[in-house]
């Protein structure tokens, strides 16, 4: 099922919040994370498309029907919520089986689905409990096999991960991601935790104040962001200031940079930006793009260590990564090197 | 122990006059002393014989039952609309109306009633009916609060989108989410609406008629017999009472 959003306008009443011409497609089973900072409008866009909020102008399009007017329980869109959302009075195989009944598939098939969905999250032998008895991690597999019991066309995760601690949430990233895939479900997920977005999305689109600012794979989000907010919000970065002196060189103030400057003339502002595993700890003297100055904090990180290194005549530090920090220089190469709009 | 001395003299002027009441309902004669003289049951087997207080505890259960069940019926959908639907202006009226009867002394309400259904037009003064649509007045404030403030605890809209996204109509999801997961609160919102009703005396005073008096008001009059007589009228009401309140502690321990 391809889901589609065709110049989506929502604005809550009363203010300038909401989404602006937001135009996305999805492919069917592709899964499509959408990250931003909080108000950036992804939540809106999701409850949008589960009908849970409605009155937006443009269209959402899942495989070939509009859905502007669907009422929600007719949108036959599975849904993942932050806080679970489990009926409390419900056991876990009757809140699994819970869309089934709705649809009106009879008793004895019913329990037999949700117990296959439920042995497929690993919680088969907790069918009777209440949702309660369960911890935060069994309440979230719970909720995602409720999502998927009754085959929905799509699949919506709000923030599915963010209730949870860290060492549970990567384990059950890495599950929701595989029955995903498992089931071909459509997918949007709202996150605010990019690391999330990289690992499990198949293409990411960053929303800031309710505009889509860039659509495409993590990879193309990482490594070609098209403006600094893009940079700044995915994956850490430098991120500075220079001025284009000549072909191929850049001016810093403190130092002359050698990169690829395109079409760019002599004399233009520029930002440049270099991700931190691209700078290279006491490099040879005769390597390109030399900078020799003193490390300013340094964050022992086990398999590497990330560091903040200030070269002579620096405002602001440059990040990097390695196993062990610089003593005294460091080199990044010009294809490295990525200019920004100023 | 300063603050144990208060609470216990609290609690002696809590406990004092209940004391004294069970024991003169079962005093032979109690005439100008701190204390009854001689024992008897002889006031409960007259009150068991009288035919006024047997129906007026007959009258009172109905009109208690009565309001518990229309209660029902108005305040699950009230409470739902009030924290769901309603648009700030028609939340804040909804709540000023059903707030009023509170705030509102009740002989002004019993006043109204006297001059509107005393009329020509509706003739309905002294009529259980009547008497029930006036104790649903008073009582349903008291049970909506208890409702909403549960709906917004449970955040109870938070599972009725789970629930609608997975394809449940509206009213599948009041009656399949709303209505079980606020048994509790409406259990023990009833017992307060059961107890109220049962001991509501300035309303029911001023609108029965003589047929169907309630057990509070035919109380009244056994004040102006034998002591011991109304003692015992009146630990009966105390036992009703603390059933309520017993069967309400006990359905909110257990939700």
């Amino acid at each position: 099922m391809s889901l589609s959003f065709e110049q989506v306008g929502f604005q809550y009443r009363g203010t300038s919040i909401g989404v602006h011409d937001v135009s996305l497609s999805l492919a069917s089973g592709e899964l499509v994370a959408l990250i931003g900072p909080s108000g950036s409008g992804k939540t809106t866009l999701l409850r949008l498309t589960a009908g849970l909020i409605s009155g937006h102008s443009g269209r959402i399009v899942l495989d070939g029907r509009d859905l502007s007017g669907m009422p929600v329980h007719e949108r036959h869109i599975g849904m993942m919520f932050q806080h679970y959302a489990l009926f409390p009075h419900l056991t876990v195989l009757e809140n699994v089986g819970y869309g089934l009944k709705m649809a009106g598939v009879e008793a004895g098939a019913r329990r037999k689905k949700s117990q296959e969905m439920l042995d497929l999250v690993g919680l088969g032998q907790l069918a009777g409990r209440r949702p309660a008895q369960l911890s935060g991690g069994q309440q979230q597999r719970v909720a995602l096999a409720r999502a998927l019991a009754y085959s929905p066309q799509a699949l919506l995760l709000d923030e599915p991960l963010s209730a949870l601690d860290a060492s549970i949430r990567g384990q059950l990233r890495d599950q929701i991601r595989q029955l995903q895939q498992q089931f071909g479900a459509t997918t949007l997920l709202v996150t605010h935790d990019q690391e999330e977005a990289l690992a499990m999305a198949d293409r990411i689109a960053l929303l800031d104040q309710g505009r889509v600012l860039q659509y495409g794979t993590p990879t193309e989000l990482y490594e070609n962001p098209l403006n600094e907010t893009v940079a700044r919000f995915v994956g850490l970065s430098t991120i500075c200031t220079a001025t284009v002196c000549g072909e191929g060189e850049i001016d810093t103030g403190y130092a002359r940079l050698r990169c690829d400057t395109g079409a760019r003339a002599p004399g233009e502002q520029v930002k440049l930006l270099v991700r931190p595993e691209h700078i290279e700890a006491d490099p040879p003297l005769f390597a390109v793009n030399r900078m020799e100055g003193h490390v300013t904090l340094n964050r022992y990180l086990g398999s590497f260590n990330r560091y903040d290194f200030m070269p002579h005549g620096a405002q602001q530090p440059w990040l990097g990564e390695a196993r062990s920090a610089p003593a005294d220089a460091i080199a990044v190469a010009p294809e490295h090197i990525r200019l920004l709009a100023a | 122990m300063f603050i144990r001395l208060v609470s216990l003299s609290y609690m002696l002027y809590l406990v004092l006059p209940i004391v004294l009441i069970l024991v003169g309902s079962f005093g032979e004669t109690w005439v100008n002393a701190l204390l009854p003289e001689g024992s008897t049951t002889q006031w409960y087997l007259e009150l068991w014989e009288d035919r006024s207080f047997i129906r007026a505890f007959v009258t009172s259960l109905i009109v208690g039952a009565a309001s518990c069940a229309i209660n029902t019926l108005l305040c699950v959908p009230l409470a739902y609309s009030l924290v769901h639907g309603a648009k700030q202006k028609n939340r804040f009226a909804t709540r000023l109306l059903t707030l009023l009867p509170v705030a509102v002394p009740t002989i002004t309400l019993g006043f109204g009633y006297i001059l509107v259904f005393n009329t020509d037009a509706m003739p309905w003064l002294g009529s259980t009916p009547l008497l029930i649509a006036a104790h649903v007045v008073l009582t349903l404030p008291y049970l909506t609060q208890a409702l909403v403030t549960d709906l917004r605890h449970q955040r109870l809209d938070r599972l009725e989108e789970a629930a609608a996204t997975l394809g449940a109509r509206p009213i599948q999801r009041f009656f399949g989410i709303i209505v079980p997961n606020l048994r509790a609160s409406l259990l023990s919102g009833l017992v307060m609406v059961a107890a109220l009703s049962i001991g509501e005396f300035q309303l029911s005073n001023l609108i029965v008629g003589f047929q169907n008096r309630t057990y509070p008001v035919v109380l009244l009059q056994a004040f102006y017999g034998a002591t011991g007589f109304a003692c015992a009228a009146t630990v009966i009401l105390l036992l009703l009472a603390t059933v309520a309140s017993l069967t309400s502690t006990l359905a909110s321990k257990k939700a």
